[in-house]
């Protein structure tokens, strides 16, 4: 009699989520049909397999750098607090009047006038149709994204596609202010893991601009791409020695980077460094317990090489 | 203090749940008056949670991120307009989902890069490939056989249309009662119900050969 109805609620079941009685009566046809209760068992069965694959918790280290760069923008960002709820909202005031048709012609026959008037002037002083030579200097916010990024062969001129409101190109030499602005955009911001790589590559000939290595250090703990973080820590390999900063992010690019090539180029970098209180006790981990067969030999081969602590 | 050793009480939960709502309101009003110590403080309740379903939505530590940023700055701009309606749990989980509704949407457009590199003769290899894989675990088949079929669950996942695969996600993996995932994506548990009934068939077609 009621097949159907147990088929379509037996996802239910097996989530918990039926009434009392439903699971009642669910229970007892299941008793008394052979159908329903091998369908059922194949459903409790499928639960269990997706269920084998668990949704990963974040990492420690994702979750508090998570909360450093939140902490970061509130500093900036202006709360909704109850002040906010007295000043004027232009937004919400026109959602109040947009079902006021008297007004909402007013405000449409004045912005048909205004608009005139702005069209009057645009006319008035007619703009140059294409952009020559340099574009304006782009501020962050007015960058959408950036298309491609281009180096000539054989000369230093490189040109950047980027985004605003429409697409414009700038081209200029890597100690121009600008481009480096625009890759240091396009290392942290873009979709295209192409115009990232390209852009990192071009950054680590300029790993001695502070900015820049923080640009490499944001790719080589955040890229999503391991070629992109591959690139950024050979960019960032000679500042080990000198900088703690890039001393920690390859450190930690050592232990916790998904990519087997990323971790082994780091190892390899440390080796110079490998004689540091801290590093020494990240080797001693890696030696120790490290998955990777070849991280742990060459950490051992490492501390071996190391001079005895009393 | 008084220690109860081994005897569940069951209104403890309960309890601990109506104590965390107050502790919320409570925040929530500081919050509202601008002190912004007591929305980090809210934000440490919820942010794990938020943050692993982010993870699990986007696929990448990156975008997963830019969505516990993005949700958490929409929540502190617009605290003030916060009514008390529903709780801050739903409120927040409402203001991620529809971010993660918003990564699928354009997820389904926009295909995921592949690391593809070019080589000398202009011809394109992935990247990857080119990386001995040496952190094999203890035992090798079992973490292959894990991690196909992760890949293959995955790719049964980003077959269901972002509505299917959000209600599954906070069904499945996070054990929301549907009538809260109904809350959460402004619809009613009865179409909630139907849409886990939906994805769980979809999913099952996906991996018939998996039983």
């Amino acid at each position: 009699m009621k097949c159907e109805w147990v088929r379509e609620n037996i996802t239910l079941q097996v989530y918990g989520e039926l009434a009392d009685d439903a699971r009642h009566e669910l229970e007892q046809h299941i008793a008394r049909c052979a159908d329903c209760a091998t369908e059922l068992k194949v459903e409790q069965e499928f639960h269990a397999l997706l269920s084998q694959e668990r949704a990963a918790e974040p990492t420690a280290n994702l979750l508090a750098a998570s909360r450093m760069k939140l902490q970061e923008a509130l500093e900036t960002a202006e709360p909704g607090g109850f002040w906010r709820r007295l000043t004027f909202d232009p937004a919400n005031w026109l959602r109040q009047v947009r079902f006021s048709p008297t007004l909402a012609s007013a405000i449409l026959i004045l912005g048909f006038a205004g608009g005139l008037g702005t069209s009057y002037k645009v006319f008035g002083h007619p703009a140059s149709g294409v952009a020559t030579g340099t574009a304006p200097a782009a501020t962050e916010s007015s960058i959408t994204g950036i298309q491609s990024v281009t180096q000539e062969p054989g000369t230093n001129q490189i040109a950047i596609k980027y985004d605003t409101v429409s697409t414009l190109e700038t081209q200029g030499s890597l100690n121009d202010q600008r481009i480096q602005q625009l890759l240091l955009f396009a290392a942290r911001n873009n979709y295209n893991s192409g115009v990232r790589m390209d852009s990192v590559d071009l950054l680590t000939k300029k790993p001695d601009v502070s900015q820049v290595r923080d640009a490499l250090i944001y790719a080589l703990r955040y890229d999503t791409n391991p070629g992109v973080r591959l690139k950024a820590l050979d960019g960032l390999g000679g500042f080990v020695k000198d900088d703690v900063h890039v001393r920690d992010a390859v450190l930690e690019a050592l232990v916790n980077d998904s990519n087997p090539g990323v971790r082994t180029e780091a190892l390899r970098w440390i080796e110079p460094v490998k004689a540091d209180g801290s590093v020494r006790g990240v080797l001693m981990t890696l030696a120790a317990k490290d998955q990777s067969q070849y991280i742990k030999s060459q950490a051992r081969t490492m501390l071996a090489q190391l001079p005895e602590i009393d | 203090m008084e220690k109860v050793s081994g005897i569940r009480d069951p209104t403890r939960g309960r309890m601990a749940g109506q104590e965390r709502r107050i502790d919320d309101t409570i925040l929530i009003r500081e919050a509202q008056r601008g002190n912004r110590g007591a929305f980090e403080e809210l934000v440490r309740h919820y942010d794990q949670a938020v943050l692993r379903l982010a993870l699990h939505l986007t696929g990448t530590e990156h975008d997963a991120q830019d969505v516990y940023q993005d949700a958490f700055l929409k929540a502190y701009k617009n605290i003030g307009s916060f009514r008390f309606e529903c709780s801050f749990y739903t409120w927040i989980y409402r203001i991620v989902t529809n971010l993660c509704l918003d990564h699928l949407r354009k997820k389904t457009v926009r295909k995921e890069d592949a690391p593809v590199v070019k080589d000398g003769s202009g011809g394109e290899y992935d990247l990857l490939d080119q990386v001995p894989d040496g952190r094999a675990g203890a035992n090798p088949e079992r973490d292959l056989m894990r991690r196909q079929l992760g890949a293959r669950i995955s790719g049964a996942l980003e077959k269901l249309t972002p509505r299917e695969r959000m209600v599954f996600e906070l069904k499945h993996y996070h054990g929301l009662k549907l009538r809260t995932v109904g809350e959460i994506l402004h619809t009613t548990e009865e179409t909630a119900k139907n849409t886990l009934f939906r994805a769980t068939q979809k999913l099952r077609g996906q991996l018939a050969d998996m039983r």
